[in-house]
């Protein structure tokens, strides 16, 4: 543990047990969507599934990215995962990103897309806003994450036809924000 | 549609395998079957068997997403 860190932290008036715990929840939602992203993505074929396919592999990327990136912060701040996989699954900040009963239905398999990323844009803004001004490091990192996480949304929103995504696929690199937490 | 006190609420915390029913502006919904309210609570910061109205003000959405559970009640207002 970082101890003064930490103490920093709750001196500026935040509840390090609750901001460890919510960093945990998100943590366990990025893993987890990794893990379905890896079935939905898998379902993505046909001459509709095939256009989404790659920006569903980079979201999933970025979530396990994510996932890596935030596992110092817990330990820093004092938390720690779960030792059990099983409770870490069911303590998720979102609810599983399960593949829809009907597989070759692309549009559905959009909405699961979609709202899995805006579960994690309102997790992240509720990260943001508890410790802007007050927990700068998790804040910088809380919010690095966010910005992906807004782009995977628009990505998936734009594919259902909801309004331009004004963002332009990955050019090379994964996790343009996130990356410098990962070094 | 059935009525609560303040008091009978509380018993609906989702704590112990009991339902975990919320209040928003006098209605009484059903959160027990969501994944996001398990054992009655609901990302760190919120517990059930109370009247949440207040603390949505601060959440990062809005009462649309209340649709998704069942309303089972209305509350009672407090005697004076
Ligand atoms: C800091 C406060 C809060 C945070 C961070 C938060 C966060 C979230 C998130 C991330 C979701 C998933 C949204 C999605 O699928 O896109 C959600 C769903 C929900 N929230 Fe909150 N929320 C907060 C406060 C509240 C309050 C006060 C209430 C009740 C009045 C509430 C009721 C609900 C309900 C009913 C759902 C839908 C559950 C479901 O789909 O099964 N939330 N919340």
């Amino acid at each position: 543990m970082a101890q003064v860190a930490r103490e920093m932290v709750a001196k500026a008036g935040v509840n390090v047990d609750q901001l460890v715990e919510l960093l945990v929840k998100n943590a366990a939602a990025e893993l987890t969507t990794f893990y379905y992203y890896t079935i939905l993505r898998v379902n993505l074929i046909g001459l509709q599934g095939e256009g989404i396919k790659e920006i569903a592999e980079t979201a999933r990327i970025e979530d396990r990215n994510h996932f890596e990136a935030l596992v110092p912060r817990i330990y820093e701040l004092g938390g720690e995962l779960p030792a059990d996989m099983k409770t870490f699954h069911d303590m998720s900040a979102c609810p599983p990103a399960s593949l829809p009963k009907d597989p070759r239905d692309v549009e559905s398999l959009l909405h699961v897309l979609v709202d899995a990323e805006r579960c994690a844009v309102r997790g992240y803004s509720q990260i943001c806003t508890m410790t802007a001004g007050k927990d700068h490091r998790t804040y910088d990192l809380a919010l690095a994450i966010l910005n992906e996480e807004i782009e995977h949304e628009s990505w998936f929103s734009e594919f259902l036809g909801e309004g331009p995504s004004g963002h332009f696929l990955r050019r090379g690199e994964t996790s343009p924000f996130v990356s410098k937490f990962m070094k | 549609m059935r009525r609560f006190t303040s008091e009978e609420l509380e018993r609906y915390n989702g704590k112990n395998g009991r339902p975990a029913y919320i209040v928003y502006r006098g209605l009484v919904y059903d959160v027990s079957e969501s994944f996001l309210w398990q054992g009655g609570t609901h990302q760190v910061l919120h517990q059930a068997g109370r009247d949440l109205t207040e603390e949505l003000e601060t959440a990062p959405h809005g009462p649309d997403l209340l649709d998704r559970c069942p309303v089972i009640g209305i509350i009672l207002e407090q005697e004076k």
